[in-house]
């Protein structure tokens, strides 16, 4: 077995033995499942599109948003709180071609977000055919499809935009506000309020056109310009984590 | 066998490592003694890839650390005893280092039994007493069984049957014809477990060799002695006239 392969399987291992990431998943799991009960039972009442519509169906499946916010967090959480219990030391010892670790813990992340993903997204999308068939509807809207592998492209990429914030900053909390701060305040307060023709190319923009149907539907930008879009974000973001990483001293 | 050659570590005016030069053999377990700041931990993270030196070179077995194919089965560190996720096991923790280095699930288990951690092994390392982490620091260290051992402190935390225990074991790991370095400030424990001694002061050595023959070149009555023999302003300032003709 090579020195990454090694390092990925124990970057997997550690997310399941420190159970984060499972307690992450149910809890996603269960809110997508929640969130769409709870908006079949208000679709037709107080202004809520009728059950059966397009409208209606699309807002239960805007559940990109739990597998994007889900995996920041764990992404957040991997590489942070390695310096956080200092688990740096011993990870950095059995890897200490820094590269090559950075890597493992980027492509552990990518399958755990997509596996995420897949499992948030698919159980909101059981729950909305259920619903759906118990109501005697059997159409999904046409772009289904769209949304489930945008939602999991869009969960991946902020598992790896986590990780890469997590390596920066050293520090979960940080991290963490770091984040919150970028998307409330710099780019849903300041930057869609004063070019909102460039909220498209922002972060919040491109998850967005994944995940959303209305902004899917919209045109902005195609699904696959999105994706460039977010890839170009974890890239750099990855980029200047791996120089940080390589050039730090551990304390 | 460890070899440092001219090593120095400089934070920006201050320098913590200066042209510091010395070897550790193969079959002895050799002490590393110094003051608090005198730049034994930066020495240990430079050997270990940790941290970057600044100029010279820190190598085992001739290789820097971060070029040794698979490092866990060449050297075995203990740098803290609070390297550990808490919401993890011990047998967990051992199992993710072990499926790092490609090592043997059996192994893991193997080396909990050597610490004495056989029954504690299921239990989150967050409820574990001091002892009983510096034991599953030191299985870490033993998880490749290596030929090099380098610990930073382990005796910190001890009871005496746990540093009796320690120091048997170290012993015994230097008998099978490993490499040992331990770094202590325990003097009078050190001077039971050791035979050979760096001392280093302000960064630079102030004396290497077996224990015995230091403490008769210099006239003293034991390590304690010598240490402070070494290590006082008064020998600082004698190292520093001779460093800088």
């Amino acid at each position: 077995m090579t020195t990454i392969v090694r390092l990925t399987h124990a970057e997997l291992r550690k997310l399941v033995a420190s159970r984060t990431y499972l307690i992450g998943l149910a809890l996603s799991v269960g809110l997508a499942v929640i969130s769409v009960a709870v908006n079949a039972a208000t679709a037709g009442h107080n202004g809520h599109a009728a059950l059966g519509t397009a409208a209606s169906t699309d807002k239960m499946l805007k559940l990109g948003v739990l597998c994007a916010v889900g995996m920041l967090v764990l992404g957040i959480l991997g590489s942070g709180s390695e310096y956080k219990y200092k688990t740096i030391i011993p990870a950095m010892l059995a890897g200490p071609r820094r590269g090559t670790l950075v890597a493992a813990k980027v492509i552990g992340i990518a399958v755990a977000g997509a596996i995420f993903s897949v499992l948030t997204f698919g159980s909101g999308l059981a729950v909305t055919v259920a619903e759906l068939s118990a109501h005697h509807f059997h159409q999904l809207p046409a772009d289904t499809g769209t949304l489930f592998w945008g939602s999991v492209v869009t969960g991946t990429l902020f598992g790896v935009i986590g990780v890469a914030l997590g390596y920066i900053t050293r520090s979960t909390i940080a991290a963490v506000v770091g984040a919150v701060g970028w998307v409330l305040f710099f780019e849903l307060a300041i930057l869609h309020t004063l070019v909102p023709h460039m909220a498209k190319w922002l972060v919040t923009g491109a998850a967005s056109t994944l995940t959303d149907p209305g902004v899917l539907a919209s045109k902005a930008l195609t699904p696959a310009a999105a994706v460039a879009v977010l890839s170009t974000y974890a890239v750099v973001l990855l980029a200047v984590a791996s120089g940080l990483v390589l050039r730090r001293d551990v304390a | 066998m460890i070899n440092v050659d001219h090593l120095t570590k400089r934070y920006g005016p201050v320098t913590a490592v200066d042209g510091l030069s010395f070897e550790v053999g193969p079959g002895r377990v050799t002490g590393f003694l110094g003051p608090n700041g005198a730049g034994k931990t930066t020495t240990l993270r430079m050997l270990l890839g940790l941290a970057a030196p600044t100029s010279g070179t820190a190598t085992i077995n001739g290789v820097r650390y971060r070029d040794l194919p698979n490092p866990l089965r060449t050297v075995g560190a203990a740098l803290e005893n609070d390297c550990f996720h808490p919401g993890r096991s011990a047998a967990e923790h051992l199992r993710i280092m072990s499926t790092a280095a490609g090592i043997s699930r059996s192994r893991a288990t193997r080396v909990l039994d050597i610490v004495g951690l056989a029954e504690a092994g299921h239990r989150r390392v967050g409820t574990y007493s001091l002892g009983m982490r510096q034991r599953l620091t030191l299985a870490t260290a033993l998880l490749g069984d290596p030929g090099v051992l380098i610990l930073d402190e382990p005796l910190n935390g001890l009871d005496p049957d746990g540093i009796r225990w320690m120091r048997d074991l170290l012993h015994q790991l230097a008998d099978e014809g490993r490499t040992v370095l331990v770094s202590s400030h325990l003097l009078a424990e050190t001077a039971q477990t050791v035979q050979d001694v760096v001392v280093i002061s302000h960064g630079r050595l102030a004396a290497e060799g077996p224990v015995t023959e230091l403490i008769q070149a210099r006239h003293t009555d034991n390590l304690e002695d010598l240490f402070f023999d070494l290590t006082s302003d008064r020998a600082n300032n004698r190292a520093l006239e001779v460093h800088s003709s």
